[in-house]
């Protein structure tokens, strides 16, 4: 532990008001604006560029363009006004993008440093960060996280996985879903339903949040939850090693997303007991009035009367 | 066209507006806040309120499919607003607002985040 650790870096840096990048090996940068952490990026996840792009908004070579001219400005760069000045998307949009993907990354940049009981390099102690002081990242500054900030918020997404599913197992595996489903309905969110959908048997989680224009993280909570209702297959290749232990199906498989499907409103639908027309009879409100109510007795004698 | 943290200003503008946070759905974070106490606690709840809204009700829903608005949430101190805003690459960002039962109007206070949120979020 005697090696500088990217969490002391950072921390140094943050306490120095520091503002410039920190290239953590070949994982990624994270950009540093007085001491807040402005952006990040990672190999592992889609960026800024990659998201509006995957969402339509913007072709890959408008971005370019836009790159170039905010790179054209020189140290002034701030190509995410550029973006909003043309209409690409709100200012709203873009502080939720540039949020959204620094989040993104430093989950699996800071990764390593989260755990920081377990060396998972072995013999590294890990990447090595080099910090170019002044450089900013062509988008600008729109967000800000104060490092603690960010770190408590990863340890929180963490956490937020584990519920999901505890096993990390899927997490770097290529998503194969199960012929048939274990149950006779299912409830997907929509990114879930990507997720079904894009999956080739061939394509791990962070590979799918590429092709799909998903942040990594959500694509990586979407599978957890996908393991966790048994909708996944766990590759039993190498049949010497036992098939692992598999955790209890969390409590919480809850999916998480705007819209979502409910039962199949199939044929089948109807066979189910207590599905049908019958379960939405409507059912008399339990008495809440006290029974020896005199009043009540009266003004509903009065009520009836006044009917006749 | 507005930033993320005037969003929550002009919600608290909303008449009876008590305080007003925007959550991270998928993730269940806190993005901003404004007079909530404890903002990353609130996020987690709001987010696993809006949640289980949409689990039962995909469940209760005969087509299946459900797309929420708005959720209403009328208790003995407070309304509650949520309203999910759809942004182009994540699962929905919810700006959660708490009324003042005395001093606002349900119609009006859901009219304004419409609008508040079409300017955020242009989709």
């Amino acid at each position: 532990m005697a090696t500088t650790t990217l969490d002391s870096v950072l921390t140094g840096l943050a306490q120095e008001k520091a503002t410039g990048s920190l290239r953590v090996g070949r994982n990624g940068t994270i950009f540093l604006t007085r001491g807040q952490v402005s952006y990040a990026e990672s190999t592992g996840t889609p960026g800024v560029e990659e998201l509006l792009t995957a969402s339509g908004r913007i072709s890959a070579t408008a971005v370019r363009k836009a790159r170039q001219a905010a790179g054209a400005e020189g140290g002034q760069a701030n190509g995410g006004d550029l973006l909003v000045g043309k209409g690409v998307l709100t200012r709203g949009e873009l502080e939720f993008c540039v949020l959204g993907a620094t989040l993104d990354a430093s989950y699996f940049l800071l990764d390593r440093a989260l755990d920081s009981g377990l060396d998972a390099a072995g013999a590294r102690p890990g990447p090595r960060s080099r910090f170019r002081d002044g450089e900013r990242h062509w988008l600008g500054t729109h967000w800000f996280f104060d490092v603690p900030g960010l770190f408590r918020e990863c340890r929180r997404r963490k956490a937020r996985l584990d519920r999901a599913w505890p096993s990390s197992e899927l997490d770097t595996q290529p998503v194969i879903p199960v012929r048939r489903i274990p149950g006779r309905h299912v409830v997907l969110t929509a990114l879930q339903w990507e997720v079904l959908l894009g999956a080739d048997t061939t394509a791990t989680p962070a590979e799918l949040a590429r092709r799909l224009g998903r942040p990594a993280y959500s694509t990586l909570l979407a599978v957890r939850e996908l393991g966790a209702a048994g909708l996944l297959a766990t590759r039993g290749d190498p049949p010497a090693q036992s098939p692992p232990v598999l955790p209890k199906r969390g409590e919480r498989s809850g999916p998480s997303s705007g819209q979502r499907s409910g039962p199949s409103s199939g044929p089948r639908a109807e066979l189910r007991p207590g599905a049908g027309q019958d379960a939405a009879q409507p059912y008399l409100p339990p008495v809440s009035a006290d029974p020896t109510d005199v009043n009540l007795l009266i003004r509903l004698r009065d009520a009836l009367e006044a009917l006749q | 066209m507005i930033g993320i943290e005037d969003c929550l200003s002009e919600a608290m503008t909303i008449p009876g507006a008590l305080d007003a946070i925007l959550v991270d759905h998928t993730s269940g974070m806190a993005v901003a806040a404004e007079g909530v106490p404890y903002p990353e606690g609130s996020a987690a709840g709001l987010s696993e309120a809006f949640r289980a809204t949409l689990d039962g009700l995909a469940l209760s829903t005969p087509d299946g499919t459900i797309r929420i608005e708005d959720v209403i949430v009328t208790t003995d101190r407070a309304y509650h607003l949520i309203k999910p805003m759809e942004t182009m690459f994540d699962g929905p960002l919810l700006i959660c607002l708490r009324l003042d039962p005395d001093r606002a109007n349900l119609a009006l206070a859901m009219r304004r985040l419409q609008a508040i949120s079409h300017r955020l979020i242009a989709s």
